[in-house]
C-alpha cells in the first residue's frame, strides 16, 4: 500500500523546493519546515515500504514507457530501501538542525529550497530502475552541490570551491556517460527483442554474460570513473575538502547522506557487472584502499576542524570502495559489508559535521588551534561528538567498529585467497590513522585550556536534538542490525536472478568460499587493538594527559611533515601545473585552432558566397527597361521552346 | 465586313509598338503611354474576336480592362507626380535610390 506512493518520496521534497523558493521569503525561518516535513514524510513512507518488502522479501518495481528503448521507473530493492531510509532519516536530522543553524541568514529560503532539491535528487538517484534515469538524477545532485557549496556566493573562496566541485565531478560524469553509452551499444548489439528497456538494471543483469569480457572491463572502469568523481576517490578527491566553503549543514549533507555516497551506491548497484570484470574490481580495490590511506595521512596534520572531517570522509569512502573492490573474494556479500559501512558512516559523519558546526557556531572559527576546552561550555555537543569520534575511530561495539572490521576482514580474505594483500595493508594502516586523527580532533577542540577568547555558550535545542538522535544511532545501531543487514543487502541480487558463478566464469575467476578462510586470532583482534591504540596515541599527544608533543619527533624541516602539510603538493600539481600549464596551454592551442581553422573555414565560405553575390547583383541594374527586355526575351524563348516541343510531340 | 486578320494585324502592330516603347524609353510618362498602348491592343483583340464569334463575353472583358487601365493610369501618374516632387525629374534613369 505504501509502495503505491513511492513516487512521493521524491515528489514531496520537490514540492517543498517549489514552495520554499516561491513562498519562503514571506515565511518564518525561510519556509524551512516544508523541507523538513517533506523529508520526514519521505522517511515515514520509506519505513512503510520497508515494512512491506522486508518480511515478504520482495521488491517494488514500477515502470512507465518513456521513449524508444528507455523507460522511467521506480525500483526499491534491499539496496535501495536501506539507502532511502538512511537518506531520508539523516536529511531530516540535518534539515532540522539547519533550522537553528541557518537562523538569521538572509538566504535562508534559498538554502532550504536547494537543500530540498538536493535531497530529492539523491532519493531519485537511489530508486531509479534504469541507468539513464540514475544518470539524470546524478547530474541533478551535482548541480545542487554546486549551488549549495557556493551558497555564500559573494565569498570568492566559496564561488571558486563550488566551481571546482562542479568541474572535478564533471570529469567523472563524462566517464560515467561514456560508460553508459558503451554499455548501451553492447546491449543493443545482442539483439534483444523490441520493446526491451536496454538500460533497465534487470536487462543489464540478465545480459552480462552476452557482453564480451574486454568490453565489460571498459564499461566497469568508466562507470567507476564516475564514482571516483562523485565519491571523492583519488585522484578526483580534490574538490571534497574545498567543499567546506558552504554552510556546515551542506557539508554534512554532502559528506554523509546525499552526494558522496552516490558513487559507492553506483558501484554497489552495478556490482554484478564489476564482478564479471575482475580487473576493474581490482582497480576499485586498489583505488579505494589507496584513497583510504592517502586521505587519512592528510587528516592527521590539518588544523581546520572541517577539513579534518573532510579528509576523514574521503578516507572512509575509500574504505567503502575497497570493501566493494575486494568482492572478488567473497562475491555479493561485499555489497552488504560496504553498504553497512556507508549507512553507519552517514550517521556518524553527519553527526560529526553537525557537532563541528555547533562548535563553529559558538566559537566563531574553524581553526582548532584557537579552540581548546570547549567541553566546559558545550557539554552536549562535546558528548555527542565523542560518540561520533568513538564510532569513527572504530571503538569496540560501536557501529563503526563492526562495519570497518567487516571490511578489514573481507580485505584479509581477499589477501588470504591469494589475490592481493595490498587492500588489507592499506585498510589496516588507514584504520590506525583514522583513530589518531579523530581523537586529535576531539582533544584539540574539547580538551585542555581555551587557547583564545571565544564566546562560551551551548547551541539551541533545535540543534542539539538531532545531534543526540544521531549519536544514539551512531553508537548503537551496529550491533543489533549488522547480521540481518549483511544477509538482506548482500542477497540483493538474488531478486534479479543474478548467477554469480556464471559471471565469475565470464570474468575468468572462481567463486571462492571465503568463509572457509581461517583467520588467526591476531587478525581478529587487530582492528580492536588498532582502534583503541590510535585513541591512546592521540591522547598521549594532544589531551590534558599528554606526555609527548609532535615536535619531539619531527621538526619544521622534516620533509615528510612538509609534504603532509602541503597536502602532497596537490594544489601545486592540480592547480599550478595541471590547470595553469597543461589545461591552459591546451586551451590556448584550442583557441588558435578555433580561430584559424574552424572560424577560418566558416569565414572563407561566407566570403566566397559574398563575392559570388556581388558579381550576380550586377544583373540587377534597377533599370526597368532592362527587365522588360529580359522578360520579353524570356517569353519569346519560352514560346519557341513550347512550339518546338509540341511539334516534336505530335 | 472587315476581315478578322486585319484587326489582329492592327492589334499586334500596336502591341509591338508598345513593347518597343517600353524597352527603349526612359521617360515615365512615355512608359505609361506605352503600357496603355499594350492594354488597348489587347482590348482591340478582345472586341474583334467578340464581334467575330459572336460572343459578348469579349466585350465585357474589354470594358473591365478599360476600367482597370484607368485605375492603373491613376495610380501610375500619382506615383510619377510624387517622384517629380521628390527628385524634380521623371527620367527613370535618375531614380535609383533602391538600387545597389
Amino acid at each position: 500500500m505504501y509502495s503505491d506512493y513511492a513516487y512521493l518520496i521524491v515528489g514531496l521534497p520537490v514540492l517543498a523546493f517549489v514552495l520554499t523558493i516561491f513562498l519562503g521569503w514571506h515565511l518564518p525561518k525561510g519556509g524551512g519546515f516544508f523541507t523538513v516535513l517533506a523529508t520526514f514524510a519521505g522517511f515515514i513512507l520509506s519505513l512503510g515500504i520497508f515494512n512491506e518488502i522486508y518480511p515478504t522479501n520482495t521488491i517494488v518495481h514500477q515502470s512507465a514507457h518513456w521513449f524508444s528503448s528507455f523507460n522511467v521507473g521506480i525500483l526499491i530493492d534491499p539496496l535501495a530501501i536501506v539507502m532511502l531510509l538512511m537518506v531520508t532519516f539523516v536529511c531530516t536530522m540535518i534539515h532540522t538542525y539547519a533550522l537553528g543553524y541557518m537562523e538569521g541568514d538572509p538566504g535562508m529560503a534559498r538554502y532550504f529550497a536547494e537543500a530540498g532539491l538536493f535531497t530529492a535528487a539523491m532519493l531519485g538517484l537511489v530508486f531509479s530502475d534504469n541507468l539513464l534515469q540514475l544518470f539524470i538524477f546524478w547530474e541533478l545532485v551535482g548541480l545542487c552541490s554546486y549551488l549549495l557549496i557556493g551558497f555564500w556566493y559573494r565569498k570568492p573562496s566559496a564561488a571558486s570551491a563550488a566551481k571546482k566541485a562542479f568541474l572535478v565531478t564533471r570529469v567523472g560524469d563524462i566517464m560515467f556517460l561514456a560508460g553508459i553509452v558503451l554499455l548501451y551499444t553492447n546491449l543493443a548489439r545482442i539483439g534483444l527483442p523490441d520493446g526491451t528497456y536496454l538500460l533497465q538494471f534487470q536487462t543489464i543483469y540478465d545480459n552480462l554474460t552476452m557482453i564480451p569480457p574486454d568490453q565489460l572491463t571498459w564499461i566497469a572502469i568508466l562507470l567507476f570513473g564516475g564514482a571516483v568523481g562523485k565519491s571523492g576517490q583519488f585522484p578526483l578527491h580534490v574538490w571534497l575538502p574545498d567543499a567546506m566553503e558552504g554552510p556546515t549543514t551542506v557539508s554534512a549533507m554532502i559528506h554523509a547522506a546525499t552526494m558522496v555516497t552516490a558513487g559507492v551506491y553506483l558501484v554497489a548497484r552495478m556490482f554484478p557487472l564489476f564482478y564479471a570484470a575482475p580487473n576493474a574490481l581490482t582497480v576499485v580495490a586498489y583505488v579505494g584502499g589507496f584513497t583510504a590511506l592517502f586521505a587519512a595521512t592528510m587528516g592527521i596534520v590539518m588544523f581546520d576542524i572541517k577539513r579534518v572531517l573532510a579528509y576523514s570522509t574521503v578516507s572512509q569512502l575509500g574504505y567503502m570502495m575497497a570493501g566493494l573492490g575486494v568482492g572478488a573474494a567473497v562475491g555479493a556479500a561485499s555489497v552488504g559489508v560496504s553498504m553497512f559501512h556507508l549507512i553507519g558512516h552517514s550517521f556518524f559523519k553527519a553527526l560529526l559535521f553537525l557537532c563541528a558546526g555547533s562548535v563553529i557556531h559558538a566559537v566563531g572559527t574553524n581553526d582548532m588551534r584557537e579552540m581548546g576546552g570547549v567541553f566546559k561550555s558545550m557539554k552536549w555537543t562535546g558528548l555527542t561528538m565523542l560518540a561520533g569520534s568513538l564510532t569513527l575511530a572504530g571503538f569496540p561495539l560501536t557501529t563503526g567498529f563492526f562495519s570497518k572490521d567487516e571490511i578489514i576482514v573481507t580485505a584479509y580474505e581477499h589477501g588470504a585467497l591469494g589475490l592481493s594483500w595490498i587492500p588489507y595493508i592499506f585498510a589496516i594502516l588507514a584504520a590506525l590513522l583514522t583513530a589518531i586523527y579523530t581523537f586529535r580532533l576531539w582533544f584539540l577542540t574539547f580538551d585542555g585550556e581555551p587557547r583564545s577568547d571565544y564566546k562560551k555558550h551551548e547551541s539551541p535545542w533545535i540543534m542539539i536534538g538531532p545531534l543526540v538522535v544521531l549519536a544514539l544511532f551512531a553508537l548503537f545501531m551496529g550491533m543489533p542490525a549488522q547480521e540481518n543487514f549483511y544477509d538482506y543487502v548482500g542477497n540483493n541480487f538474488e531478486h534479479y536472478g543474478v548467477d554469480f558463478e556464471a559471471l565469475a566464469v565470464v570474468g575468468g575467476h572462481h567463486v571462492e568460499h571465503a568463509h572457509a578462510v581461517h583467520e588467526p586470532f591476531i587478525i581478529k583482534i587487530l582492528p580492536i587493538i588498532i582502534g583503541v591504540g590510535g585513541i591512546l596515541i592521540a591522547a598521549l599527544f594532544y589531551s590534558r594527559w599528554k606526555r609527548f608533543s609532535p615536535d619531539m619527533f619531527t621538526s619544521e624541516r622534516d620533509p615528510l611533515r612538509h609534504l603532509l602539510l602541503k597536502r602532497y603538493f596537490q594544489n601545486e600539481i592540480y592547480t599550478m601545473w595541471f590547470a595553469e600549464k597543461v589545461v591552459y596551454g591546451l586551451a590556448l592551442v584550442s583557441n588558435i585552432f578555433d580561430l584559424k581553422v574552424i572560424d577560418g573555414t566558416v569565414n572563407k565560405i561566407s566570403q566566397l558566397l559574398v563575392g559570388f553575390g556581388s558579381v550576380l547583383r550586377k544583373l540587377q541594374t534597377g533599370i526597368i527597361q532592362n527587365y522588360i527586355t529580359a522578360i520579353v526575351l524570356g517569353l519569346t524563348v519560352l514560346l519557341i521552346v513550347i512550339k518546338v516541343a509540341m511539334e516534336v510531340a505530335i | 465586313m472587315i476581315p478578322l486578320v486585319l484587326y489582329v494585324l492592327l492589334s499586334s502592330t500596336m502591341f509591338i509598338i508598345g513593347l518597343y516603347g517600353l524597352m527603349t524609353q526612359r521617360n515615365g510618362i512615355k512608359l505609361m503611354m506605352c503600357v496603355e498602348i499594350l492594354l488597348n491592343s489587347a482590348n482591340i483583340n478582345l472586341v474583334a474576336f467578340s464581334a467575330y464569334l459572336p460572343n459578348v463575353n469579349g466585350q465585357v472583358f474589354a470594358l473591365f480592362s478599360i476600367a482597370l487601365a484607368a485605375a492603373e493610369a491613376g495610380v501610375g501618374f500619382a506615383i510619377l507626380i510624387t517622384l517629380y516632387r521628390l527628385y524634380g525629374t521623371i527620367e527613370l534613369d535618375n531614380i535609383n535610390a533602391l538600387r545597389w
